[in-house]
Parts: C-alpha cells; sequence; structure tokens
C-alpha cells in the first residue's frame, strides 16, 4: 500500500511539473512573435501548431479509442469548405462560419460513425476512407457549390471587430499565430481533460478490448461516436483555420487522402494515446516536409559530397526528392513502427525511465 | 426465488448445436455450479445469457426481465456480470483503471470509482499492484483482476467462467474463499463454470451438467456425483 501511495505521489508530482513547463513553454509562444518578425519563423510555427491541433484531434479517436480514421480530411474538408462558402458567397465573417463548420463537421461524423463503427478492424479503417473518398468526389461535382476542382479563392476578410473595435485587419501573420497557437493549447487542454475523466477510461477501455469494454457496461455505439464527435469538432476547426490562412481550397489540398493519412502520422509517430505525443509528432513532421518542399534534403547530399551534382542519382534527387514525400513519410513511419513502436515520445520515455533504473 | 431462468435455450453455430434446448433455474443467493467435458457448450450458455449473442431458440429471464436481444452493456447494468475463461485484461491500462473501468458503471465520478475499484482490488489481495499495467500481470493475478473488475460493476448475478483454470493451488484456495466469501454476504448470486471436479462440488449448492450441448442433468453435488450418466460422460471423453 505503501509503495502504491508512493507511486501516486510521484506521478502527481510528475504532473505539477509538467504543468509548469505547458505554461512556460506557452508564455514563450505567446511572447515569440514580439521578438521574431519573421513571417518565414512565424509561418513555420503557425503549421506547427496547426498539425498539433489536427494531430491531437486524430489522436482521441485514433490514439485513445483505437479506431484508426484514416478519413479525417473528411471534417477537415467540411471545416474549410463550410466557413469558406460562408464568407465568399454568403460574406458570413469567418468567426461565425466556423461555428457552422463544427455543426457540419458534428453531422458528418455522426454519419460516418454510424456507418463504420458496425466495423472493426481494418474494415473500420477502409471504410472511413471509402467515406471520406465520397465526400471529396462529392466537392469536385457539387461545382455550383464549391467550384469543383476550379476550388474557391478568398480575395479579402473582413477584419475582426468587437463592437466597434478592430481587433486585427489579418495584414500580417501574427493575428493568424496566435489563433492557431490558441486553437493548439486549447486542444492540449481537451486532450487533458478526457484523459482525466470516464470519457478517457472508457475510451481507452474499447481500445483495449472491445467486448471486455461492452461487457462492463460500456455502450460501443455512444461512447465511439462521442470520440468522433470530439475529434471531428476540432479537425473542422483546424480546416476552418486552414481556409483563412492559405485563402485558397479545393478538394485536393483539404479533402485528399493524403491529408488523412498525414494526419494520422503526426499522432503514430509522435506517441498515440499520450497528451504530447502529437505535439513531438508535429515537432518532427513539420520541419522535415519543408526541408522536403525546398529541397534541402537533395542540396545536403549534394553539398555534403556522398552525391555528386553532375550525377544521375544528383539530378534525379533535386528534380524529384521534394516530390517524394510520401516515400519519405512511408520509410519514417517503418522506422518508428519497427523502433519506436511506443512513438518518438514513448521511445524517449523508455530511455529516461532506463537511465533513472541504472542509476537507482 | 429465481433470479435466473433459462428456458428451452438452443444455440447453432451452421449446423452445430452449441446448446440444445437447455433449460434450469438459479436461486437466489445460491451458487449453481455448471459443468461438462470440453466442447459441452458451457461458455456459450454464458454468452447466450449475457447478450454476447442473442439465443438461437429460447428465452434467458433475470430478474423477473426477459433478456433476449438485450447488449452487453444493458445486461451489465441490470445487474449481471460475467468473466472470461479467456481473461480479457486491458492490458495498457493498469490494475486499478481496469477495475475502475468496471466502477465507472455506476458513477461517473473518478474519485468514487477509485475507492470502489480500491475496495475490490483488497477483496482479491493485489493492492501491492494496484498501480502495474494489466498486460504484465502473471495469469494468477489477470484471473483475480477480472473478478475484481466484475465485482465494481456491483452485479447481483456473477457469472465465473473457469476462474482457476491455469492456476497454482495456493491461488485456486484463494479463488474458492473468495466465492464461499461472496456467498456468505448474502448479495451476490453466482453460477460457476468449473473444471476441478472437488472445488466445484466443495462450494455449488446445485450442479447442471451440460454434454454435447444438452443438460444431462441436474442436482446437489452429492445426486451429481453418484449419476450414472455424468459418470459415463466424463470418462467417456477423457
Ligand atoms: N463462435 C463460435 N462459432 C462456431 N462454433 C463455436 C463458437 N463458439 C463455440 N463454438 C463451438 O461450440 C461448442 C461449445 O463450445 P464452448 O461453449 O466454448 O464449450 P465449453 O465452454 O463447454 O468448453 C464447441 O464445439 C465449439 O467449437
Ligand atoms: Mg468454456
Amino acid at each position: 500500500m505503501k509503495s502504491f501511495n508512493n507511486r501516486l505521489a510521484s506521478i502527481r508530482g510528475a504532473g505539477t511539473v509538467k504543468i509548469v513547463g505547458v505554461i512556460a513553454v506557452a508564455a514563450i509562444l505567446f511572447a515569440f512573435p514580439r521578438f521574431v518578425e519573421s513571417p518565414y519563423a512565424l509561418h513555420m510555427m503557425i503549421l506547427f501548431f496547426l498539425s498539433t491541433l489536427m494531430g491531437s484531434s486524430w489522436n482521441i479517436i485514433g490514439g485513445y479509442t483505437g479506431q484508426y480514421s484514416v478519413g479525417h480530411a473528411a471534417y477537415f474538408g467540411t471545416g474549410a469548405y463550410t466557413t469558406m462558402i460562408l464568407l465568399t458567397f454568403k460574406d458570413i465573417p469567418p468567426w461565425y462560419g466556423v461555428w457552422a463548420g463544427v455543426a457540419a463537421a458534428v453531422v458528418v461524423a455522426l454519419v460516418i460513425g454510424t456507418i463504420c463503427f458496425r466495423l472493426r478492424g481494418p474494415y473500420f479503417v477502409l471504410a472511413s476512407i471509402a467515406v471520406a473518398e465520397i465526400i471529396r468526389v462529392t466537392a469536385l461535382n457539387l461545382t455550383d457549390l464549391t467550384k469543383g476542382a476550379e476550388g474557391i479563392l478568398l480575395t479579402d476578410i473582413p477584419p475582426f471587430m468587437i463592437g466597434d473595435t478592430i481587433l486585427t485587419d489579418f495584414s500580417s501573420k501574427v493575428p493568424y499565430y496566435y489563433i492557431s497557437l490558441v486553437l493548439a493549447l486549447l486542444m492540449i487542454l481537451v486532450t487533458w481533460l478526457v484523459q482525466n475523466s470516464k470519457l478517457g477510461y472508457y475510451f481507452q477501455a474499447i481500445r483495449e478490448d472491445q467486448d471486455a469494454a461492452h461487457s462492463l457496461g460500456i455502450n460501443l455505439t455512444i461512447w465511439k461516436n462521442a470520440a468522433l464527435v470530439i475529434s471531428a469538432v476540432f479537425t473542422s476547426l483546424a480546416g476552418s483555420f486552414y481556409a483563412i490562412f492559405v485563402k485558397f481550397i479545393d478538394p485536393t489540398t483539404v479533402l485528399p487522402l493524403d491529408l488523412s493519412v498525414q494526419i494520422v502520422l503526426i499522432s503514430i509517430i509522435g506517441g498515440i494515446g499520450t497528451i504530447f505525443g502529437p505535439v513531438v509528432g508535429a515537432l518532427v513532421l513539420v520541419p522535415l516536409s519543408e526541408m522536403l518542399r525546398s529541397n534541402i534534403i537533395a542540396q545536403g547530399l549534394i553539398n555534403s559530397g556522398l552525391v555528386s551534382a553532375e550525377s544521375a542519382t544528383g539530378i534525379f534527387l533535386k528534380e524529384h526528392l521534394a516530390h517524394a514525400h510520401v516515400l519519405i513519410y512511408g520509410i519514417l513511419v517503418v522506422i518508428v513502427i519497427l523502433f519506436m513502436p511506443e512513438g518518438v515520445l514513448g521511445f524517449f520515455r523508455t530511455i529516461v525511465a532506463r537511465k533513472r533504473k541504472g542509476a537507482a | 426465488m429465481a433470479i435466473l431462468e433459462i428456458r428451452n435455450v438452443s444455440k447453432f453455430f451452421g449446423g452445430l448445436a452449441a446448446n440444445s434446448d437447455v433449460s434450469f433455474e438459479v436461486n437466489e443467493g445460491m451458487i449453481m455450479g455448471l459443468i461438462g467435458p470440453n466442447g459441452a457448450g458451457k461458455t456459450t450458455l454464458f454468452n447466450c445469457i449475457t447478450g454476447y449473442y442473442p439465443p438461437s431458440k429460447g428465452e434467458v429471464v433475470f430478474d423477473g426481465k426477459r433478456m433476449n436481444g438485450l447488449q452487453p452493456d444493458k445486461v451489465c447494468k441490470l445487474g449481471m456480470a460475467r468473466t472470461w475463461q479467456k481473461v480479457r485484461p486491458l492490458a495498457k491500462m493498469t490494475l486499478l483503471d481496469n477495475v475502475m473501468v468496471g466502477a465507472l458503471c455506476r458513477t461517473n465520478s473518478l474519485k468514487v470509482a477509485r475507492e470502489m475499484a480500491m475496495e475490490q482490488i483488497g477483496v482479491v489481495r493485489l493492492e501491492h499492484k494496484a498501480g502495474f499495467l494489466a498486460g504484465g500481470l502473471p495469469i494468477g493475478e489477470r484471473k483475480k483482476l477480472e473478478v475484481a473488475r466484475v465485482l465494481a460493476t456491483r452485479p447481483k448475478l456473477l457469472l465465473l467462467d473457469e476462474v482457476m483454470g491455469g492456476l497454482n493451488p495456493a491461488e485456486s484456495e484463494d479463488i474458492i474463499k473468495l466465492i464461499l466469501d461472496i456467498k456468505a454476504q448474502g448479495k451476490i448470486t453466482q453460477m460457476v463454470i468449473e473444471h476441478d471436479m472437488k472445488a466445484i462440488m466443495r462450494i455449488s449448492d446445485r450442479i447442471v451438467v451440460l454434454n454435447s450441448g444438452e443438460k444431462l442433468a441436474e442436482g446437489e453435488p452429492q445426486e451429481i456425483v453418484n449419476n450414472p450418466e455424468v459418470v459415463a460422460a466424463y470418462l467417456g471423453t477423457e
């Protein structure tokens, strides 16, 4: 009993350290734009917050509840399209539009949940992909509403006002920085609340063993849908934010399978079913995809002398590596699954635990 | 008074009758033993009773309510809880969290659930393992975890499917004591599937014998051991 109480106490102690750590990091992040003005740096931070938001949202249904949805682009796209359509065609400002997007995503989630949660394991995965693809193809063909493949371009955003005071006119990256930061922090808070409530226990019980969970009084339909709805709400917010931030959406940017896979990877690479796993995943993936995009890796290989710029390989790498992100992600996932089954975060936790044991 | 009535229950898997036309009653407060050779249909009967799947024919009445078609979660809420022959620990959760999941069937508060869970973990004497991951516990402790977890759902009827399977004699003795303690407290009726004949004879008030899906005999332990048909069924398959 004593050792158990000690253990509990040390867990609580670790909790306090974590909370202080999170508050300190949050404070630094809030101050960041005062010291760094580079739009590029802000842009990267915004992508990091957005990825954290997307990964953590998926983590609720995939990581905690164990339902591997590979169709989350559906909720991202629903948020993006709802907000964008209301803004460009109906002049409804985005701070109302996002809530319409959230409502639409909840409806989509409940429809998808009703269809897909009858299925288990790989069948659920395939069904989630199929439904998201149906939505993408629908968006592509509902040209009256979505402009189809042409996409929707946003020309100007109304300033964000409270009463008569203009809070921001969105002319720099700073307002986007703060909005995405608040969304990411909110999602981390939501994850913490889930983990420390009946929801978290029921979600994890379903993940560990559906039949056992069912026989312990857990209504699978209700609780799986609850997890999916929470996940969809925040994925939709991410989509709405993306639409306003990038100012252009079409089915291949906000509804593709590619995006669904990326959302899953953030969480899997970082570590599923943990509060900070997706944060770590975003820390790995955002710089990686930026390096691929800007061809830093190919350039690095050439500069380091490993590959000659004139050789066939060098030319091939320079031309194609930037477009090979799917391949690189695939390799990364294989590495993580083989060597870090608990994700990058879990991997480092194990190492720290081992060192402590060694020291003790 | 009968807390559980099983009326002409049959369960078919394709052409195989895993249960055929089984009927008996379980009275409140008693321990009903359920025995039979491997493949006799004991686990299948538990599955039909608890809603894991519906019986193909017949009905199950619990506490005056017809249970057919009710899902396992409703069945649990109504006060009937079962353990699994092949244990099903929630592997990546601690022992305490596993038992709390059971307790959360009756409360929304984690604090209350934690107290209820610690109480049941005390009953199976695993306090020192409360913070351990369930997946890493040895089989004996995983069996006890299952018992603590279903007790935490506050059942009126407890269905135990071979909880002593794979345990050493000392651990089996612990479980027997636990089952007799539960009976002595008088709140929970129990139905127990068990392979160990000595144990089942010792704890049961009545015993039902299944063979090839059919009810072969029913009676008090003494009647059962002296029943030539039962002896033949067991000798025939050994
Ligand atoms: N889900 C199932 N599908 C097909 N056959 C099954 C299924 N479950 C059990 N059976 C068969 O039903 C019979 C009874 O099995 P079971 O109830 O597990 O027996 P017991 O628990 O008495 O050992 C066995 O022949 C078994 O193979
Ligand atoms: Mg069995």
